[in-house]
């Protein structure tokens, strides 16, 4: 009798901690499904896409559902229709001086080639100085610090770095107009057309995180936003 | 002077007017973050559907980790110019390459054809794995140098440019060794992947035919 007591005394309590999180427990079943559902209908291809996990606060390029780069994001801003979440294709990347190829004529890299080292290096290091040769290439440091991204959904992303700051008091003054009157007039207006405007502000903490995604960010990649 | 008076009185009805409008579009933007994020608001699942979706979950799990690359497989980062030899989510190890410039070769007689030196990107696979391979230089290494290119197969083998070994991954592409060792890590190759002695040779020594390159 006591041990039946005790065995309905553990099911109560168990009955009870389980009630409040089921509901808790059904919209995050609800949400993971959507989103497994739209990764896999992605992961199945073998082409590269990228997940903007906006309140996981994180950019991730992925393949086959493994994650190939994360870029956290330092902070977030936002104007216009919030539904612009799901699967989504970047249809035009933007910058104001797009990095430009190298055009070389023949004959032109006999001259410039430098020398081969005289030693092989340890495993997994950098050569001494690498950047301290001037090449003819295209390199992640020649990628811009800000620009955009459009979307077929109607989605606008603008990327910076932290430290991509506008270019002098103007500079700061046009973008501060823009973000801040411009955009919510825009917005105010675009609703009654029924278009809907959505823009989205992502601040990286490093350059490089904002050079990296310029890089990795072609027109036609198809990514998921949480 | 009243029409001065006028005037000024337009001209701060204008403004706040303006400052009116703006404030409703910020009232109007409240209340758009206020609905977001617009998938928590979205259907739940109904109790007799909690089952169903929880085994559907678990198959979506089961199917994406059946996607992931089995065995050794080789990740390559170009803007990073850094290979990875990975087992599943292990990084067994890395090394740092070079990777295409990014540069683009005109040929201004001739055929006018034009070649750019980027490094493949997508899912690959490892095709090939030579060792002391030598190099067949195909019509761009000689427009390049600004020399004629030969008629005879034999006047483009070149060997020992390519290092100890090198691992095909399709059309013309390799990871392969190099002379140009201080250059590791930056982006100076015609599109093959140039990695250092050592850790080609550990490379090339793991990875089976077949297994999974990915380039990004």
């Amino acid at each position: 009798m006591k041990k039946a007591a005790t065995i309905a005394a553990f099911i109560a309590i168990g009955f009870v901690c389980a009630v409040p999180g089921t509901s808790q427990d059904k919209a995050g079943l609800a949400k993971k499904q959507n989103s497994m559902n739209s990764e896999y209908s992605l992961a199945k291809e073998s082409n590269f896409y990228f997940v903007l996990d906006v309140l996981g606060r994180k950019l991730e390029l992925r393949v086959r559902g493994m994650v190939l780069r994360s870029w956290p994001l330092k902070s977030m801003k936002f104007w216009g229709r919030p539904g612009f979440s799901g699967n989504v294709e970047l249809v035009h990347k933007s910058t104001l001086n797009a990095p430009e190829r190298i055009i070389i004529k023949p004959g032109d890299a006999a001259k410039t080639e430098p020398a081969p080292a005289a030693k092989p290096l340890p495993s997994g290091t950098t050569p001494a100085n690498p950047a301290e040769f001037e090449l003819e290439a295209l390199e992640l440091k020649d990628m811009p610090k800000r620009f955009r991204l459009d979307f077929d959904n109607g989605l606008h992303v603008a990327i910076k770095s932290n430290n991509a700051g506008p270019a002098g008091f103007l500079g700061a003054l046009g973008e501060a107009w823009r973000w801040y009157v411009d955009l919510p007039l825009r917005n105010l207006f675009s609703r009654k057309d029924g278009k809907g405007l959505a823009e989205l502000q992502l601040t990286f903490e490093s350059d490089k995180d904002a050079q990296a995604i310029y890089w990795h960010f072609f027109e036609g990649i198809k990514g998921i936003i949480l | 002077m009243p029409a001065k008076r006028i005037l000024i009185a337009v001209a701060a009805l204008l403004y706040l007017g303006f400052l009116a409008v703006l404030g409703g579009a910020y009232l109007v933007g409240l209340k758009q973050v206020s609905a977001w994020p617009p998938g928590e608001t979205g259907p739940g699942i109904a109790d007799k559907d909690l089952s169903r979706v929880q085994r559907n979950v678990l198959q979506l799990e089961r199917k994406m980790s059946g996607l992931l690359p089995k065995g050794l497989y080789i990740v390559i980062d170009t803007a990073e110019n850094r290979l990875y030899l990975k087992n599943g989510a292990d990084v067994v190890r890395t090394a740092v390459v070079s990777c295409g410039s990014g540069v683009v070769l005109e040929e201004s007689s001739g055929k006018q054809r034009k070649w750019v030196f980027d490094t493949p990107r997508g899912e690959f696979n490892v095709k090939s794995k030579i060792a002391n391979p030598y190099w067949v230089k195909p019509d761009w290494a000689f427009i390049e140098e600004g020399e004629a290119v030969p008629r005879d197969l034999e006047d483009r083998i070149e060997s020992g440019t390519l290092g100890d070994y090198a691992l095909g991954f399709g059309e013309g592409y390799f990871i392969h060794g190099t002379l140009y060792t201080r250059l590791l890590g930056r982006n100076v190759t015609h599109g093959c992947v140039r990695v250092g002695d050592e850790d080609l040779k550990a490379i090339f020594k793991a990875v089976p035919l077949g297994a999974k390159i990915y380039i990004y």
